[in-house]
């Protein structure tokens, strides 16, 4: 194993706008990665809470110009601005103002080991299946999704969306419950997700699904 | 306040060695998870990243150059590091060290160790400790102490501040509970000029 490596940012390849840092590196320590989009007004941190992680997360802004989103408070953020977002419930965003707008991120759980999110081990197979669901082929993106959990067991992410390609794709209710069941349970914010996904519904009449979404969190 | 920002200039100067200057992340945001810190260098040619490895702590470090330019030496490699390089250094064993090549050339380290918890590092605090009058500077350690406990480092650089101080006494205790706490400590103790008078 090498001791050190040493990467230009430009050449990690891209997934979309992620460059994936903490992986091409093999970093365990931290969570690191980079967003950059060529095309001003683009989104090039999506909005999202930390809550299933629950990292802090540390923000810098290296190329071009954003614009910060956190908890409905604008931030402007031109090169060399740091945002430090603490508590994992605020919701957070960027928009780039330039195109190749670039922002760095670091995040990680306080007091706790680093673990790798299970978004950044699935992101093939999540990428595949959300393709396949905006293509409409329900049936083939959940059981892309079925395969991922196998290797991935604790994704609360896989299970939800595994619930909502198979409630679209025509499955039983009893199936589609059952995963969403498992997803709630990894991450009970799920539930109130749920509530409001058309995805579901198709079995917005079963009793066990009215049941599991309207039980208190 | 969920959040915090700051921009680089915007983050306090505190001058090490050799041109260094620390400019504290971790501290300013109050970051729990990872250790984090940006420098800068007062003049092409000086010291940028400090020449040490991470055994003593075992961290990772990723350093990222965000502007100008440096120039890393690890365990004798020279490596060109235009804005936008990121040099990872996962063996702690690594010596390492970088120069500015550039005016305003700034890099942001990242550190954790693996499979652990992050905890703050004790050099947070004699680093600053050691830039401020000597009074100030006890105070620093003494409020280091209570953060993050018993670690010798730190009572080891109560005590040499001490000894500049002249409180001999408070030095030769603190070095002693230094040399209990790591037994290492005692090796640096011996070619330490701030320590002549307590040895």
């Amino acid at each position: 194993m090498s001791r050190y490596t040493v990467k230009h940012i430009g050449d990690i390849e891209r997934r979309d706008s992620w460059i994936p840092i903490r992986e091409d590196l093999d970093i365990g320590a931290f969570g690191v990665n980079a967003y950059r989009t060529e095309e001003a007004g683009a989104q090039v941190i999506s909005n999202h809470t930390e809550l299933m992680a629950k990292h802090e997360e540390l923000y810098v802004v290296l190329e071009g110009h954003a614009s910060f989103t956190v908890d409905g408070e604008e931030v402007d953020a031109p090169a060399g601005t740091l945002v430090f977002v603490g508590d994992p419930e605020s919701h957070r965003g960027a928009t780039a103002h330039e195109p190749g707008t670039t922002v760095f991120a670091v995040g990680a759980q306080p007091g706790a080991a680093y673990e790798v999110s299970p978004w950044e081990e699935s992101w093939r197979e999540s990428g595949e299946a959300m393709k396949l669901y905006r293509e409409q082929r329900y049936a083939e993106a959940a059981a892309i999704l079925r395969d991922a959990i196998e290797r991935y067991p604790n994704s609360a992410g896989l299970y939800y969306n595994l619930a909502c390609f198979e409630s679209m794709a025509g499955e039983d209710a009893a199936t589609v419950v059952g995963h969403l069941a498992q997803a709630i349970e990894l991450y009970p914010s799920f539930r109130d997700y749920a509530r409001q996904d058309s995805d579901f519904d198709p079995v917005t009449d079963d009793p066990a699904f009215k049941a599991l979404i309207e039980e208190a969190a | 306040m969920t959040y915090q920002v700051a921009s680089f200039d915007e983050l306090e100067r505190i001058p090490v060695m050799h041109g260094l200057e620390w400019r504290p992340v971790r501290r300013r945001f109050g970051i729990g998870a990872f250790g984090v810190n940006a420098y800068t260098a007062e003049k092409p040619g000086d010291w940028i990243v400090e020449e040490h490895t991470e055994e003593r702590l075992g961290h990772e470090e990723l350093y990222a150059v965000v502007r100008g330019r440096a120039r890393f030496t690890l365990d004798g490699e020279e490596i060109d590091a235009p804005a936008g390089t990121l040099v990872f250094v996962s063996d702690p064993g690594v010596k390492r060290v970088a120069v500015a090549e550039e005016e305003g050339t700034t890099v942001l380290a990242v550190g954790g160790k693996p499979g652990e918890a992050f905890t703050a590092s004790p050099w947070e605090w004699y680093f600053q400790a050691y830039e401020q009058p000597v009074e100030d500077g006890i105070e620093t350690m003494q409020r280091g102490i209570e953060e993050l406990g018993e670690r010798g480092s730190l009572y080891y650089h109560l005590a040499c501040l001490e000894a500049r101080a002249g409180r001999l006494d408070d030095a030769r205790a603190h070095l002693a509970h230094a040399i209990e706490l790591d037994p290492f400590l005692r090796e640096i103790a011996v070619k330490d000029d701030d320590l002549e008078e307590v040895r």
